[in-house]
């Protein structure tokens, strides 16, 4: 019966990524037809209009927004085993904030020197500023036993880092600013086909990594204990986790900004569908929810208010908080 | 016969401060040991040291008469399966879900069950008597059927011994009852050590064929069989109730108990 459900959801999540890819190729200030798009797609023709649309603007945009959604929501999964609470994610506890705040010193030292910053300086940038922000975490966790109250000392850090960002992105250079500004804000918009190649490499990597953790992450689910009664080397299995949590939000922050939500959202709304926290399950599937909701939010951040594109965090926001908000509530009411 | 359990001077405690010093066990196979004593005495820090949670301050363990530090860390919960006192927090967990984690030892890289896991899975529900919660939320069911659960997922493990830490302390008397009916018809059929702590001495009484007493002090004050420990005055001592004092219900339960 369940392992209908699970099938069931994989499928659905397949064919919505399909549909939502197709759409995000058609619909835009431009729009076209399915046949314009589908002769551009197999003539690899980059020359014309509509070709340089789709693969220069749209063909980039689709794929960091499936694979950096992914990545994300993958990343929050993996927090919410790591601190056993499902309120746990990127954005909340403050990570992605101080990834931010990391990447946007780089820039500014960077742009005001003249140079141009490698993506995966970026991303070993976003990396240090989540792990930093993460030890932070693990500091007050340590100190601090409810998970409520943790989750508002990570929102307090992201406040810290998000007003320290703001202060250096209004007195960075005035041509800088517009470009700092917007991916501050979080945006799909300015990933290049060099930077596709870097995110696939990492994510991928990230996520078959985070996948083969499936069975000791069960096993920690039960209890710490139990891991280890059952020969689970707690240590090297939470610097890990914590590890390719950090690797896979920085990795989001890097290209696309500070975005809100995705990984709890996602998590929940696919554990509630397919009745299991299974993470031999929740994995793939969290990376293709993940991969959907981005792309949804994406093509309405877009669309919506046309020619005016609205911030992709602020398209999560609108749909993922109420999810959120609605698991807090179901969960107290039980 | 090796013992399913030994231990040699066993020095327990956390960060070298020794909690209980110099615990001397035994367990053969189809042995229950309970260890009774006051709240603070140190029976989890024992039940953990044996465990495998935390490490010895002094002395060996011995897990079927190999050094339980010597196994490979997957291979000794193929002998020792655990029912400690923790929280399980992950949400949306069917109990044959929790169940199945059992067969950890047994499984591959990605822990998925074979036909033969999940045979073992499902005889091992049924002998607990929990088949009809197969699908059930583990968070939904009652305390008594947790429980029951838990040691479904122990005896999956297809143990030699097994290490429960106060497995009845949140049971009403008749689940309490069950459980440990179930317990003991369970290590006669399958030929399992046990060793557990328990507060209920009528309980302790009725179950064990050994009880170790740990006074307040941290000190393993007599070990024997249950007439030996509850005939002897000690155990008010052990649990420091100044025999002057002792209401009259008190000193009939202690009756009770000792004969």
């Amino acid at each position: 019966m369940k392992s209908n459900r699970i099938k069931a959801c994989y499928v659905l999540l397949g064919v919505l990524l399909l549909l939502l890819i197709l759409m995000n190729m058609l619909i835009g200030s431009s729009s076209m037809t399915m046949g314009d798009a589908l002769r551009i797609l197999f003539s690899h023709d980059t020359a014309s209009k509509y070709g340089k649309i789709i693969w220069d603007i749209r063909m980039p945009r689709i794929l960091a927004a499936a694979l950096l959604g992914g990545a994300l929501s993958v990343s929050g999964f993996l927090l919410q085993t790591f601190f056993a609470n499902p309120i746990a994610g990127p954005y909340i506890l403050g990570i992605s904030s101080g990834a931010k705040l990391v990447v946007a010193c780089t820039m500014v030292f960077a742009l005001t020197h003249g140079m141009m910053v490698h993506s995966v300086v970026m991303i070993i940038a976003a990396f240090a500023g989540s792990i930093a922000v993460t030890g932070v975490i693990l500091l007050i966790s340590d100190k601090v036993r409810s998970m409520s109250i943790l989750i508002v000392c990570g929102v307090m850090v992201g406040y810290i880092c998000s007003a320290v960002t703001e202060f250096l992105v209004t007195f960075a250079d005035d041509s800088n600013i517009v470009n700092l500004h917007n991916w501050s804000m979080g945006s799909f918009s300015a990933v290049s086909w060099d930077n596709i190649r870097v995110i696939t490499v990492v994510v991928v990597i990230s996520v078959i990594s985070a996948f083969m953790l499936s069975k000791p992450m069960s096993a920690f689910q039960m209890g710490e204990q139990y891991a280890r009664s059952v020969g689970v080397d707690i240590k090297a299995f939470r610097i890990s986790l914590i590890t390719l949590s950090s690797i896979l939000s920085a990795t989001v922050t890097a290209f696309a900004g500070p975005i809100s939500f995705v990984g709890i959202a996602v998590p929940h709304i696919i554990r509630s569908v397919t009745t299991t926290s299974k993470p031999i399950v929740m994995i793939p599937q969290c990376f293709l929810g993940g991969a959907v909701f981005c792309l949804f939010c994406d093509l309405l951040a877009r669309n919506l208010f046309a020619p005016t594109e609205i911030s992709i965090s602020t398209m999560t926001a609108v749909f993922g908080a109420p999810v959120v908000i609605m698991m807090l509530i179901r969960r107290k009411a039980r | 016969m090796t013992s399913a359990l030994r231990t040699e001077n066993l020095d327990t405690g956390y960060d070298r401060r020794i909690v209980v010093a110099g615990v001397v066990i035994d367990i053969h196979r189809g042995e229950i040991v309970t260890l009774i004593g006051p709240n603070g005495a140190g029976k989890s820090t024992v039940l953990k040291t044996v465990a495998g949670q935390l490490a010895p301050l002094g002395g060996t363990v011995y897990i079927n008469g190999q050094e339980a530090s010597s196994y490979p860390a997957a291979e000794v919960s193929k002998f020792r399966a655990v029912m400690l006192t923790e929280r399980m927090t992950s949400e949306q967990m069917t109990c044959s879900d929790v169940v199945s984690l059992g067969r950890y030892p047994y499984t591959g890289k990605l822990g998925i069950l074979s036909d033969e896991d999940k045979r073992i899975v499902k005889e091992s529900m049924d002998l607990v008597h929990v088949s009809e919660l197969a699908d059930r939320d583990y968070h939904a069911i009652s305390d008594g059927q947790r429980q029951r659960v838990l040691l479904a997922r122990a005896i999956c493990q297809e143990p030699q011994l097994m290490i429960l830490d106060e497995p009845t302390s949140y049971l009403d008397i008749r689940h309490k009852l069950e459980f440990l009916d179930l317990l003991k018809s369970l290590v006669t059929d399958r030929n399992i050590g046990v060793i557990m702590s328990l507060h209920e001495l009528e309980l302790a009484h009725m179950i064990s064929d050994r009880v170790i007493c740990i006074d307040a002090e941290g000190r393993v004050v007599m070990t024997g069989t249950p007439d030996e420990v509850f005939s002897d005055a000690s155990i008010s001592s052990l649990y420091e109730i100044d025999t002057g004092r002792i209401t009259g219900l008190y000193s009939s339960f202690l009756k009770s108990v000792s004969k």
